[in-house]
């Protein structure tokens, strides 16, 4: 499954917010491919260490590269276009509800040049298929379902044909019933090869998809490795008592 | 009563296109000054933040009329603008009191936009940045748009205090209606039928307006809910 190179790579990440140290030391990787999830206690620093990978969360320390190249020290032009190459999904889906289901998606796209706008139409409508959305093209996201925003969302996010996704808490928002079509949507795209980042509280679906998960706590990542090491093998106490409690 | 109108309606027709004049050029300069003035604001350079807040702090703590002399006094020292009459006054007069205006309603408008763009939750923002977009297309094309949507009863009701307000630019001599109402006034020696005719007036302005903004804040309502 997980090819050889490094897409992501993450070494001695410090991050504090005033007096609160939230990332103490923080290193890992992600190959191409692969399917990582992040999981630990609320506060343990989880979505500032996704935010810190397109620098949504500025000034830390240490080093985090993308592909190669240097997410922190880049300059303003060299970040848009590592942030266009991670695709985003927020918690709070943040659709633009302004603008239809259709023009959420192909606004970036075309703004950027990335396509112009007949194949970024297109694109769209093939995406909006992909999440089963096909017939709220001209739909506002008001209109919809939480858990049909989150697929727009998702859609939105793919449609910059990003080489990372990260998902911070996709479901979390959502009532119970509609977890699954976004579970569904995100399974299937981890069956197209995407690389994907994922913080959640769905401990089945981690374990499902999960090449490996990354136990954070207290700003450090307290344990890693295979979903089967972590949710069956680990001795890890704190691992443990953490899953005891959620699962 | 109204008797006089039938010799002095072109006067009236005459302050009440002026007014209406200043108070477009006046908003439109006031839109411009305060978007320039929010993004100043709003910077992360603090200096241009603090001339943003002394900007509105001056023309908030101090009266519109102070204000309008002492830009038409200045204005007319360093800028020379011919004296044409139009609608009855000159140019170097209707210039510098729609800045004037234009400056005055800036600060309020400033504010209106401020708190707008902080009605706006930050994840539009971040959206915004996660697809690559800059830090200006976020601002202008995501959060913008929503937060004048947010704020159109606050914008309107600024608009709607400076066409009344613009009447301070009699002061400076612009023969805007109020100014011609005291001038017929003055004719009739009673001051009080052309004052009740200029007070209709703005109150027709004003009313068109509202409903202007009313509509204009249906059509952008209906936008956000309609469904497929
Ligand atoms: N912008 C911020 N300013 C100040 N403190 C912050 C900020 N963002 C996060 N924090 C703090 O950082 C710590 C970690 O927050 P973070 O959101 O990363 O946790 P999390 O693991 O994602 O938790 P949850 O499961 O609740 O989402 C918390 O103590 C939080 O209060
Ligand atoms: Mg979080």
């Amino acid at each position: 499954m997980s090819g050889e190179k490094n897409i992501i790579e993450v070494n001695g990440l410090k991050k504090a917010f005033g007096a609160n140290v939230v990332l103490k030391d923080v290193s890992f990787e992600v190959k191409k491919s692969e399917k990582v999830v992040l999981i630990g206690a609320s506060g343990s620093g989880k979505s500032t260490l996704l935010r810190c990978l397109n620098r949504l969360e500025d000034d830390y320390e240490g080093s985090v590269l993308f592909e190669g190249e240097n997410v922190n020290g880049a300059s303003k032009e060299k970040l848009r276009l590592l942030r266009q190459k991670m695709g985003m999904v927020f918690q709070q889906f943040n659709l633009f509800p302004h603008k239809t289901v259709l023009e959420n998606i192909t606004f970036s796209p075309i703004k950027l040049k990335i396509a112009n706008s007949q194949a970024a139409i297109a694109h769209a409508h093939e995406l909006l298929e992909q999440v089963g959305l096909s017939e709220k093209a001209d739909a506002y996201p008001q209109s919809l379902s939480g858990g049909q925003q989150q697929r727009v969302a998702i859609a939105r996010a793919l449609a910059m044909k990003p080489e990372v996704m990260l998902f911070d808490e996709p479901t979390s928002a959502l009532d119970p019933e509609m977890v699954g079509d976004v579970l569904d949507v995100m399974e299937s795209l981890a069956q197209k090869g995407m690389t994907m980042i994922i913080v959640t509280h769905e401990m089945s679906f981690a374990q499902n998809i999960a090449d490996k998960v990354l136990f954070m706590d207290d700003g450090l990542i307290a344990d890693s490795g295979t979903a089967e090491y972590i949710f069956k093998e680990t001795n890890n106490t704190r691992t443990r008592s953490f899953l005891s409690k959620v699962m | 009563m109204f008797d006089f109108l039938k010799q002095y309606y072109p006067v009236f027709v005459e302050g009440t296109a002026q007014t209406i004049i200043i108070s477009i050029i006046g908003i439109m300069i006031g839109i411009l000054l305060g978007l320039v003035f929010v993004m100043m604001r709003l910077s992360k350079l603090k200096f241009l933040s603090y001339i943003a807040r002394v900007y509105i702090a001056i023309v908030r703590g101090t009266p519109a009329m102070i204000q309008v002399m002492l830009i038409y006094y200045t204005l007319s020292k360093v800028l020379e603008v011919p004296q044409i009459q139009f609608l009855g006054s000159g140019l170097d007069r209707v210039i510098p009191g729609s800045i004037a205006l234009g400056i005055n309603s800036g600060a309020y408008t400033a504010e209106i936009f401020r708190s707008g763009i902080i009605s706006i939750s930050n994840g539009q923002t971040e959206a915004g940045l996660s697809l690559g977009l800059s830090d200006r297309t976020t601002m202008f094309s995501i959060v913008l748009p929503q937060a004048v949507r947010n704020i159109l009863p606050a914008l309107g009701n600024e608009f709607i205090s400076l066409v009344k307000e613009s009447s301070v630019l009699f002061y400076i001599g612009v023969q805007e209606v109020t100014a011609q109402a005291l001038g017929v006034g003055g004719t009739l020696y009673d001051f009080v039928p052309p004052l009740i005719v200029a007070a209709l007036i703005y109150f027709v302005l004003t009313f068109i307006l509202s409903q202007l903004m009313q509509l204009l804040e249906k059509k952008m309502g209906r936008k956000y809910l309609r469904s497929n």
